[in-house]
């Protein structure tokens, strides 16, 4: 079954800049989707149209056949977004505060949403820190907590802008290992990025954007040689002839 | 950063840690407002318990008085204010200046008041979750007509959140115009400006950040409120503390 499914989807800013144009993609439940480009390409407008945060000039978007523009607060429920700078998403005075903070504009009852807190700093391993002040935790653990306040919200669709920018090694581990579990949890994992280094080994899809269009779409043996030709580097084991290695081994 | 950084919630399981955060609120202004009318005695009496308290509570006081060095140099100003701007018989006369022995019972009487006050801050935010004082304070504002509590309680969060992280933008920024030696302009004003804007662009655009972030989260204003509970401690605290001040000001 596609959970996403965006037709002829483009978008035009104010200034008349294009964003994107005549997108058509379509995702399959449970799949983990890579979307690579370079600066500028369009790979961030394109996620934002995914939970309504841009609405689309042409085109539409569905969510398991539900227009996103029908119903907004259920389309971000569904989609949960990870941004490119941790700091930015981190909204609440304390750890708990912060993953609290989209169950309780869901409504929910404050059990429920206790319930739901401790399971996702569960998931994330941050049980320990639920009083620290957001500001204090190290890079890795920032993204750990952006994943816990996407993860309370219950999405089944859970997008990462950029997840391992600003990074150190352990830091890409940590997050990194978090997308494996969350696609192994049956999660449909869709990642962009312009340095695909990290996450190559992982993917059954890959997807290539440039100015605002989708110039590539398939495997990552099928695709990967024409990477370069549209500025993103191709990875080292390819480049190499070696076997593709994870990052976590 | 590290002023603001450890000036915040030290977790425990004290009577202190345990109470309603609307009753420690209310208990908190209820002595400062009290403390302003004591004199030396009466406000000695109630520092001492105050200090018993924190002493209880395992809070770092030590830390405390550490982090408030600044307010201290505070105090030494309004101090210097107070006794030199009251009359009464002089103890000391240097040229223009006179110290009066009033003036000197001023000034300290008027300091022990704000760093009294400044204690009990201390408590308030040493024992309580950030969040807790958010949830009081909503829950007071909520009989308010025309203060959208909801929205109130939000800004108090997205300030607690993002002042350490401006203070770090800040710092930030000034390392990297003192890289490429922006001590050489002797300009305060250029400086100022200099720093103002980059911080401010930034500022905005994070806020702009901010904006998306929320809304992916399904921002409303119609969201779950927090959950408050009395206990009889609760009264209990609230009866001894509004007994002490009867008594304190009948002293």
């Amino acid at each position: 079954m596609n959970i996403i499914e965006i037709e002829n989807l483009s978008h035009r800013f104010a200034d008349g800049t294009v964003g994107i144009e005549g997108v058509n993609l379509k995702i399959r439940e449970g799949s983990f989707v890579v979307i690579a480009g370079h600066n500028g390409s369009g790979k961030t407008t394109l996620l934002r149209h995914l939970n309504g945060l841009l609405l689309p000039t042409e085109g539409m978007v569905r969510l398991a056949d539900m227009p996103v523009e029908e119903n907004l607060l259920k389309a971000r429920q569904f989609v949960g977004m990870m941004f490119q700078d941790a700091d930015s998403q981190i909204v609440g005075e304390t750890v708990y505060a912060d993953v609290a903070f989209g169950p309780e504009n869901l409504r929910l009852e404050r059990i429920e949403i206790e319930k739901r807190v401790n399971r996702a700093l569960r998931a994330v391993g941050l049980q320990d820190l639920a009083d620290q002040r957001p500001h204090l935790l190290s890079g890795g653990e920032k993204r750990r907590l952006a994943i816990a306040g996407v993860l309370a919200m219950e999405p089944r669709v859970i997008v990462f802008d950029e997840p391992f920018a600003s990074l150190d090694y352990p830091g890409v581990k940590q997050v990194l290992q978090q997308i494996l579990d969350l696609h192994r949890s049956g999660h449909t994992i869709v990642v962009t990025t312009h340095d695909l280094e990290k996450i190559i080994a992982h993917t059954d899809r890959l997807i290539i954007m440039q100015g605002g269009k989708i110039v590539r779409d398939g495997s990552p043996v099928e695709i990967v040689s024409h990477l370069e030709a549209f500025g993103v580097r191709e990875p080292c084991a390819y480049r190499l002839g070696v076997e593709v290695e994870s990052w976590l081994n | 950063m590290a002023e603001l950084t450890s000036f915040g919630y030290v977790s425990g399981d004290s009577l202190l840690h345990n109470l309603d955060p609307r009753f420690k609120l209310l208990n908190s202004i209820a002595l400062s407002l009290v403390c302003l009318n004591l004199n030396f005695i009466s406000l000695g009496i109630i520092t001492v318990l105050l200090i018993g308290f924190i002493m209880y509570a395992r809070l770092p006081l030590n830390s405390g008085f550490k982090e408030l060095r600044y307010f201290f140099v505070l105090l030494l100003f309004v101090f210097m204010a107070r006794v030199l701007s009251t009359g009464g018989g002089s103890l000391i006369d240097f040229k223009f200046f006179s110290v009066s022995r009033q003036g000197l019972y001023a000034g300290f009487l008027v300091c022990w008041h704000l760093a009294f006050i400044v204690l009990l801050g201390f408590i308030l935010i040493s024992t309580t979750r950030p969040s807790e004082i958010k949830a009081a304070v909503q829950w007071f504002l909520k009989p308010v007509p025309f203060i959208p509590e909801q929205k109130v309680a939000i800004m108090m969060g997205l300030i607690l959140r993002f002042v350490p992280v401006i203070f770090d933008q800040a710092a930030e920024t000034v390392e990297a115009q003192k890289a490429r030696c922006v001590q050489n302009r002797k300009n305060p004003v250029y400086r100022l400006i200099k720093l103002g804007f980059p911080l401010l662009r930034r500022t905005f655009e994070r806020a702009d950040d901010l904006v998306a972030a929320m809304e992916a989260r399904g921002f409303t204003e119609n969201r779950t409120d927090p959950e408050l509970v009395s206990h009889p401690r609760d009264w209990v605290a609230l009866f001894v503390v509004g007994s002490l001040c009867v008594l304190l000001v009948i002293l």
